[in-house]
């Protein structure tokens, strides 16, 4: 099934399939494909399988002590859910299981550079399924850079894989059902919340509930359950929210916002921020493949078919004969644990059609990612992102790496950089390590503020290789792959070739 | 801010600053430092602001510290081994320092 222009030479592939992120939608894609005879490699950033949602859940289950017992009863029976999957994954020796490596650049023909450790490589596979999930909104409000403030991911992330719990006052702030849950979490483990202070209003749950579907009555029931165990602890909510702010020199000492039209002031050890998840866009960016506003999210999704082939924005003479990526899961669509399972089968379905096995998307597979995916509209208008709901004032920093404020941006907006790689040229802003994962969002809706949204979907930087650190040492003894058969797609592939306008650049 | 949720098993010993720490085995770097209770694991090179981790899953890189000797790792998707040499990473202050001499 090897394809090539005339111009590359023939590059042999070392999987059948190479897929990216192993939380739910890898797994499922890994071990449908991998029962279909299908040589599939898995590369993940994190030491054991399960992604984010079954975090260290192998090794939690099999902890007898009675701490780990009360962690998993805390943790709840969606966490408990992933054992069998992640069994059914190791058990498939015809999966080649990488862990502990990051990825840190995809190209559109199905290539994909990979490190772990000081070891680094190019791996090249027929298809390449990006399933690496989905990060927290960044939310950009003054003392977001504080010691002591936190994402609820985090939080959770440190119950999971941490065996750590917060002590001291534990504030939460934002909107959404993570931040539900991890507050029951916490109470269960004796850490009783001092305050959850909510950006969403009753009226947004009342619009939410012509959108309640019955197939998405149980996540809703679930939900305000964990609000009825909070209200009988006793946990002092408020909700409707605004003007957050974190105070403090070294660390977190307290936060203040806005309720009911009064300033609150709560003294904090530690505050957690949610604002809904997002697609993790950094790698199909990255790849220059498609990107779409979705709105009902707020946020950038891959352009994908509703079997998850993603689109190159190359050039045409820069494509590739067929983009070999394609995408699922949270990356492509936030909808959590059941609708990435759902979306991983029916993607590794779509795959072995195209590879002449099996017999296509199965009607059970249409259907469950219906089914799993329709609560999200109801989720969506119930939990509307609050706390990057206005852009932030002149003093609140945006680009966490480079330390560049809002007035800064909008400055150097004002005087003309209006285009997101000039300004990032200029300022530094999404030039740091994170490369503008938690700083791309904000520039992009800055640049509209001061412009008009003259688009349908907000300005990106032009993601580049590596993504991700690169230690030198790895890139010198990079392998895996003749350098020439990638020349075409890297060196040649320079804004000239592209739309983007370099005329926004002010003269110097 | 946060403590062990049941008693710490298989201890290792990391040096973090030249100091040794007790950390768990399996667990990353990050988990690690902020059991320990470090006030930052590195200050920013642009005005010197104390950091700790915050989003835990690769993604704010706020977590970047030196580990055996290679400088803005990620900690949190770092895990720890025995004899492990981690430093906080003092952002333009020291590497003007080395610059000087």
């Amino acid at each position: 099934m090897t394809q090539t222009t005339d111009m590359r030479p023939s590059v042999p592939m070392d999987a059948d399939i190479i897929i990216v992120g192993c939380g739910p939608a890898g797994m499922t894609a890994a071990i449908e494909l991998a029962e279909a005879n299908c040589s599939v490699i898995v590369l993940d950033m994190q030491p054991t399988p399960g992604g984010q949602i079954f975090r260290n859940l192998e090794d939690n289950i099999s902890q007898k002590s009675s701490d780990k017992q009360k962690l998993l009863a805390a943790l709840g029976p969606a966490y408990r859910a992933g054992a069998d999957l992640i069994r059914r994954f190791r058990a498939s020796s015809r999966i080649d299981y990488r862990p502990l490596t990051t990825v840190w650049e995809v190209r559109p023909d199905g290539t994909v550079g990979w490190l772990r450790g000081v070891d680094a490589g190019y791996l090249r596979a027929t298809t390449v399924i990006l399933a690496h999930g989905a990060m927290e909104r960044p939310v950009p409000f003054p003392g977001w850079t504080l010691p002591g403030v936190m994402t609820a991911g985090a939080v959770q992330t440190l119950l999971k894989a941490g065996n750590l719990k917060p002590t001291g006052n534990v504030v939460l702030v934002g909107t959404g059902p993570l931040l539900l849950l991890l507050a029951t979490q916490l109470h269960k483990l004796g850490v009783k919340p001092t305050l959850i202070a909510r950006t969403d209003r009753f009226s947004d749950g009342l619009r939410a509930m012509r959108h309640l579907r019955r197939n998405g009555l149980l996540p809703v029931i679930k939900g305000l359950g964990w609000l009825a165990q909070l209200k009988r602890a006793g946990v002092r909510m408020v909700s409707g929210l605004s003007d957050i702010a974190a105070e403090g020199e070294q660390k977190v000492e307290a936060v203040s916002f806005t309720a009911k039209g009064l300033r609150v002031r709560q003294a904090c050890d530690l505050l957690v921020v949610h604002d809904g998840i997002v697609p993790a866009i950094d790698i199909p960016n990255g790849a220059g493949l498609a990107l779409q506003w979705d709105q009902a999210n707020a946020s950038w999704r891959p352009r994908t078919t509703p079997d998850g082939l993603a689109s190159s924005t190359l050039p045409p003479d820069l494509q590739p004969e067929r983009c070999a990526v394609r995408i699922t899961g949270d990356a492509r669509r936030i909808g959590g644990a059941e609708a990435a399972i759902a979306h991983g089968q029916l993607t590794a379905q779509a795959i072995l059609a195209e590879l002449g096995k099996g017999s296509g998307i199965s009607s059970k597979s249409q259907q469950a990612v219906d089914r799993t995916l329709s609560v999200r509209p109801f989720l969506d208008t119930a939990f509307p992102p609050g706390l990057s709901a206005t852009l932030p004032d002149d003093n609140t920093i945006v680009c966490r790496c480079e330390e560049l404020t809002a007035g800064a941006l909008r400055e150097k907006i004002r005087t003309g950089f209006s285009n997101m790689d000039a300004l990032r040229g200029e300022t530094r802003c999404g030039m740091g390590p994170c490369q503008g994962r938690n700083c791309m969002i904000t520039a992009a809706r800055l640049i509209e503020e001061a412009h008009g949204a003259c688009v349908p979907t907000p300005p990106v930087f032009r993601g580049r290789p590596p993504i991700r650190p690169l230690p030198l040492g790895a890139l010198a003894g990079l392998n895996g792959l003749d350098p020439s058969a990638t020349e075409l797609l890297t060196l040649e592939d320079k804004p000239e070739h592209d739309v983007e306008a370099t005329s926004d650049v002010p003269a110097e | 801010m946060f403590s062990p949720i049941a008693p710490l098993t298989h201890s290792i010993t990391v040096y973090l600053d030249d100091q040794p720490i007790t950390a768990s085995k399996g667990e990353s770097v990050a988990a690690c430092l902020l059991r320990a209770g470090v006030a930052f694991n590195r200050l920013t090179p642009v005005s010197g602001a104390p950091r700790l981790p915050y989003c835990m899953i690769g993604q704010c890189f706020d977590c970047l510290v030196e580990i055996d000797g290679i400088g803005n790792q990620q900690a949190c998707l770092t895990i720890v081994r025995d004899r492990m040499r981690v430093r906080r990473q003092n952002g333009a202050a020291v590497a003007l320092e080395h610059s000087a001499q």
